[in-house]
């Protein structure tokens, strides 16, 4: 019996020491490749749970910043509804305004409409004052076209009185002149004129008929075709020329009824005397 | 006085079997304590 259990015994610790065996082999052989999975786990981990960390971070940052954003708006909200508050009470104030406006606008119309008439008849009345003006300013215009008329006339006559004036100065320097000349002559100007008195000589006109000097040659004689019928009296003083051109003085010497005599001033000379040249009076 | 028979047996030779065994074992486990440092993990 003993046998047979020291038997048993001796093929369990058999069985036993060879899963033992087994056992401790096969963790031996396949320890290394569940170690380097462990380990890869165990990094895996590592990173998972720093991923998580930073993750958790971001997180924290974003609902930091989410919070503020919440609370930025949650202001802004305030504001707004604030300003829309105001922008209603505005709004009232800007209707009450619209209709305050409204009554002005109607009661500015209502002016306006009376501006218009009146404006109406301003105009009518400046039509009106715009045609007298016109009238009056025909008038005007023939009132200075009279005025410059009269004002001609007026220089004109200033003129002639001017003119007589100096004639008048001219007239009393030759009375004077008469009156001394009738003082040297001894002659009384108040002395009464007897018989007819010769007609003054006003212009009269002839030709040179013939020119030659004296015997000493030291005048030239001209023989002119007008006498004493003519008027042509001694010591008159005639003027020769040809054309337009002047050329002397004469002062005749004898006269006949139908021709005359003078001799030239040399004083007077601007050329030579021809047959044919005019003479007269005056020019 | 009875002489015991001294032959070795198929027990013997199965006893020394399994001494090897747990010797093996016994080295494989101390391998691979070996490989973590004696340590548990």
């Amino acid at each position: 019996m003993n046998n047979v259990v020291a038997k048993t015994l001796i093929v369990l610790q058999l069985v036993f020491s060879l899963c033992f065996m087994c056992f401790a082999g096969a963790v031996y052989t396949f320890q290394k490749g569940w170690r380097d999975k462990a380990e890869a786990s165990a990094r895996q981990v590592s990173d998972l749970q720093k991923t998580l960390s930073d993750q958790q971070a971001a997180r924290a940052d974003e609902k930091t910043k989410l919070e503020a954003d919440k609370k930025k708006l949650q202001d802004d909200a305030g504001n707004a509804i604030a300003q829309i508050n105001q922008l209603t009470n505005d709004l009232g104030q800007a209707r009450a305004g619209l209709a305050a406006a409204e009554q002005e606008r109607d009661k500015h119309l209502a002016d306006l409409l009376v501006a218009q008439q009146e404006a109406q008849a301003r105009i009518t009345e400046t039509t009106a004052a715009r045609s007298e003006i016109n009238t009056l300013r025909d008038q005007l215009n023939q009132g200075i076209a009279l005025r410059r008329s009269l004002e001609d006339d007026n220089l004109d006559r200033q003129g002639k009185i001017d003119e007589a004036a100096e004639r008048e100065e001219q007239m009393l320097r030759e009375i004077g002149r008469l009156r001394d000349l009738c003082r040297v002559n001894r002659v009384d100007p108040n002395e009464p004129v007897v018989g007819p008195v010769p007609a003054a000589i006003t212009r009269v006109d002839g030709v040179v008929r013939q020119s030659r000097k004296n015997a000493s040659r030291s005048a030239e004689l001209v023989e002119i075709s007008i006498g004493s019928d003519d008027g042509i009296g001694p010591k008159m003083k005639l003027i020769v020329f040809r054309g337009s051109r002047y050329i002397c003085e004469i002062e005749i010497t004898d006269v006949y009824p139908d021709m005359a005599v003078g001799r030239v001033i040399e004083a007077t000379r601007n050329g030579s005397i021809e047959r044919g040249d005019n003479v007269t009076t005056k020019l | 006085m009875s002489q015991q028979s001294s032959d070795p047996t198929i027990y013997d030779a199965l006893m020394f079997v399994s001494l090897g065994a747990v010797i093996i074992g016994i080295v494989f486990w101390v391998l691979t304590l070996n490989s973590y440092g004696w340590t548990s993990g």
